[in-house]
């Protein structure tokens, strides 16, 4: 019986290994690329050389405006992470502690409206903010806040119901025993509500970050001056067309762009997996 | 209500109010009504809503409903408008505007007209030609209005010749091709270099009685169809002028030889790439769950850590890096596989690569939810069944799979919707390609949202936002009807209390 226990076991770590090899692969390939010569054609497998001459190409190469990239793409996420979830949760706790007229309504049209993505209407927004970019070129196409206008645009979305959720298992007796003590909504909300919530919104965070990182048709159609570039648009940019001779600064960076994001990821797995299960997907 | 919460709803009103303002003078100098009515009532509301001492809802929900309204209701109502029309480049002006562009184009020179040589003059904002004579007399100033004779051969008084910086600014090339200037028989003169200026007549002229233009040779009217007007040898005059064209946009994807081909190549490629995608992710998914989610696999979640790691790196990069990996001539595939397989240049093969760089993406995912919805099926199921004398292979597929879908249903549906319009997935792998056709806009990898985007931003053949966004129309309804089965399912909207 023991015997065949054993016998049992070893094909799941068969499995597992094959899978770990697929799923690893590319990823120790291109740690590889990051830290070898710069060229497609000249990588081999296993590295036999090492050097950070593709990390000097991102920092000093003026071509390659790659810090100005991640700059651009913390600014522009970081703020329309931080604005989309703080607007999410406000309605939220709109759909959690009020009861008005029309809330039933508005709850399904706004799960209607989620069927219709931005990505389908990117021509008439596109139109939108062309129109805008002729009277008020600050907040139109061309400019980074005229993006993070635009992803502003899908805060009422997915995230408002994750939180609506969340608040709703809030008791409410918490607000009640607020309300006697003489507490304004808006501090039931600051006091009560959102220090229970911090780490819901700190994942609910990360995840608007990634997936705004993960934009690239909304920041190519928007930014055109490399300068403005995102990372996703730099980096497009940068390596279509240009494997052969491009591949090692562009392994470098993804790397670095990659890396922070892998880092915070394990750290908050259990949450995101809590909110996997939930129904959410990735953007 | 303290101290501190009105000074904060103070300083936030002053900023709405004042950024508001400055916008509304802005849009009322270049008299742009519509918006900035808009514009006032929306200020004037917000004001409403937070200086009312009352505690409500809306104060929670304004901001997410403006940006809600900008930016996904407008653009959806707008999309669905444009879906009608056959606005694209060569149709995107009125017909007034139109008119006029073909009134400018349409002029020929004059036989033996005259024939000047000129200085472009500006005396403050007003501008105007100096026009001597090619074969000598006197010269004359022309503009917009008209010619004035001048006594003189030199400028007049005041007047100031642009130099040749000037010249080459866009805001005075546009002026100097467009300047027409009115002669007494009817024609007029217009610049044919920087320098000289010929005598032009009009070979249409606009009848505004009839509402029509006319061919001036020979007094007919010209024809009218579809946003155009036609020569009378039956070419089509460009520009022509956006209007309604009714479920032409709609009609045409089904009738239309050029569009159905590719549409319907399209329509197919999207259901299979979505299709396989969820049960390529799945099976996979679900087979690493099954087996790792066994008491004697032992690290159960230093693997888990590693297996996802796929999933937490950003997408638009991990695509990038495949498009890299899967290179025909020096990628790791082929030197691994020892192959020389084009990867991405092969109509076939580059569908391959989409589905297996969507597999390497999405897996993680799927091994994530399965093992949760395993871990959730309780264990006396099983043990009970086992029991009963039913075997491994039973206990599975009677009893753990059926529960396990159950569970799953709505993930699925959730992301065949995704992979439905996974841009990214095709535009930075493939771009779409390889070309099928060279008149096609679709190449062999594209789905419906990326060709929707090529249609707008870069088929090279202008922009087709009518067709464009009736194909968006199309996807919603497919996504929305698929997504409605699922709803029913879950009952979903039952529990929105």
């Amino acid at each position: 019986m023991k015997k065949r226990n054993r016998d049992k076991v070893w094909w799941r770590y068969l499995v597992a290994s094959i899978a770990l090899i697929f799923s690893l692969m590319p990823v120790i390939w291109v740690i590889g690329a990051a830290f070898g010569p710069a060229g497609l054609t000249t990588q081999s497998v296993i590295p036999h050389v090492f050097v950070l001459d593709n990390f000097k190409v991102l920092f000093t190469d003026e071509n390659v405006p790659f810090l100005k990239w991640y700059r651009n793409s913390l600014i522009v996420c970081t703020s329309a992470a931080i604005l989309q979830v703080s607007i999410a949760t406000f309605a939220a706790y709109a759909f959690s502690r009020f009861r008005f007229k029309g809330r039933r309504v508005s709850l399904v049209g706004l799960l209607v409206l989620q069927m219709f993505p931005q990505l389908l209407s990117i021509v008439a927004i596109y139109i939108l903010m062309y129109k805008v970019h002729l009277v008020f070129p600050a907040i139109g196409t061309g400019s980074a806040i005229g993006l993070i206008l635009v992803y502003l645009g899908g805060a009422m979305g997915y995230n408002t119901y994750l939180l609506k959720g969340f608040f709703d298992t809030i008791p409410k007796e918490l607000d009640e025993a607020a309300k006697v003590d003489g507490a304004t909504a808006g501090q039931t909300f600051t006091k009560i509500i959102l220090p229970l919530a911090t780490p819901m919104l700190a994942v609910v965070m990360l995840l608007s970050f990634i997936g705004l990182l993960n934009d690239f048709v909304l920041a190519s159609l928007f930014l055109q001056t490399t300068d403005k570039y995102t990372l996703a648009v730099g980096l497009q940019a940068f390596i279509s067309g240009q494997y052969e001779q491009q591949w090692g600064p562009f392994a470098a960076g993804a790397l670095l762009t990659a890396l922070p994001v892998i880092i915070l990821f394990q750290f908050l797995q259990r949450y995101i997996v809590e909110g996997l299960s939930a129904g959410s997907v990735k953007g | 209500m303290n101290l501190k919460s009105i000074t904060m709803r103070l300083l936030f009103l002053s900023a709405v109010n004042a950024t508001s303002l400055w916008a509304a003078y802005t849009l009322f100098t270049i008299e742009n009504w519509a918006p900035l009515i808009i514009l006032l009532f929306a200020t004037f509301l917000i004001d409403f809503i937070y200086f009312s001492p009352r505690t409500n809802a809306s104060k929670w929900l304004i901001p997410g409903t403006i940006f809600l309204i900008i930016f996904q209701i407008y653009p959806v109502m707008y999309t669905a408008v444009t879906a009608f029309t056959n606005y694209s480049t060569g149709h995107s002006v009125s017909r007034e505007e139109a008119i006029d562009g073909l009134l400018k184009q349409n002029v020929e020179p004059v036989e033996n007209g005259d024939q000047y040589s000129f200085i472009a003059i500006h005396l403050g904002e007003r501008k105007a030609l100096f026009l001597t004579p090619a074969n000598g007399g006197d010269s004359i100033i022309g503009d917009e209005k008209g010619v004035k004779s001048s006594n003189n051969s030199a400028i007049p008084d005041g007047w100031v010749q642009f130099s040749n910086e000037e010249l080459k600014t866009p805001d005075i090339q546009k002026w100097l091709t467009a300047l027409q200037i009115p002669l007494a028989n009817g024609n007029f003169l217009q610049a044919d270099s920087f320098t000289t200026a010929i005598e032009n007549r009009s070979l249409i002229k606009f009848d505004a009685e009839k509402n029509q233009l006319i061919d001036v040779a020979s007094g007919e009217s010209l024809k009218e169809k579809g946003g155009n007007f036609y020569y009378l040898d039956g070419t089509r005059m460009e520009p022509g002028w956006k209007i309604w064209v009714g479920f032409t946009n709609f009609t045409d994807v089904v009738s239309n030889e050029r569009i159905r081909g590719p549409f319907f190549r399209v329509l197919i490629w999207t259901f299979a790439y979505a299709i396989l995608s969820v049960l390529t992710t799945f099976i996979l998914g679900l087979t690493l769950a099954l087996t790792l989610n066994n008491s004697r696999v032992k690290g159960q979640r230093v693997w888990r850590s590693l297996l996802i790691i796929p999933y937490a790196i950003p997408g638009f990069l991990s695509i990038l890096v495949w498009a890299g990996l899967l290179n025909d001539d020096y990628g790791l595939m082929n030197r691994a596989l020892g192959t020389h397989i084009p990867w991405l240049f092969d109509a076939t093969w580059a569908k391959v690569s989409t589905l297996l760089v969507n597999l390497w993406l999405g897996f993680p995912y799927m091994f994530l939810v399965s093992t949760g919805a395993l871990q959730s099926i309780p264990a006396e199921l099983s043990e009970a069944a086992q029991m009963d004398g039913a075997s491994n292979k039973v206990v599975f597929s009677r009893i753990k799979l059926p529960l396990l879908l159950v569970t799953m249903a709505p993930l699925l549906i959730g992301s065949f919707a995704y992979n439905f319009n996974n841009f990214g997935g095709i535009y930075l792998l493939t771009g779409g390609g390889p070309a099928q056709n060279d008149s096609d806009v679709a190449g062999a990898t594209d789905i419906l949202i990326s060709y929707t985007y090529k249609l707008a931003f870069s088929s090279g053949k202008g922009a087709q936002y009518g067709l464009a966004t009736a194909i968006s129309i199309i996807i919603f309804f497919i996504v929305a009807s698929v997504s409605a089965l699922s709803f029913k399912r879950t009952k979903a909207l039952e529990n929105l209390n």
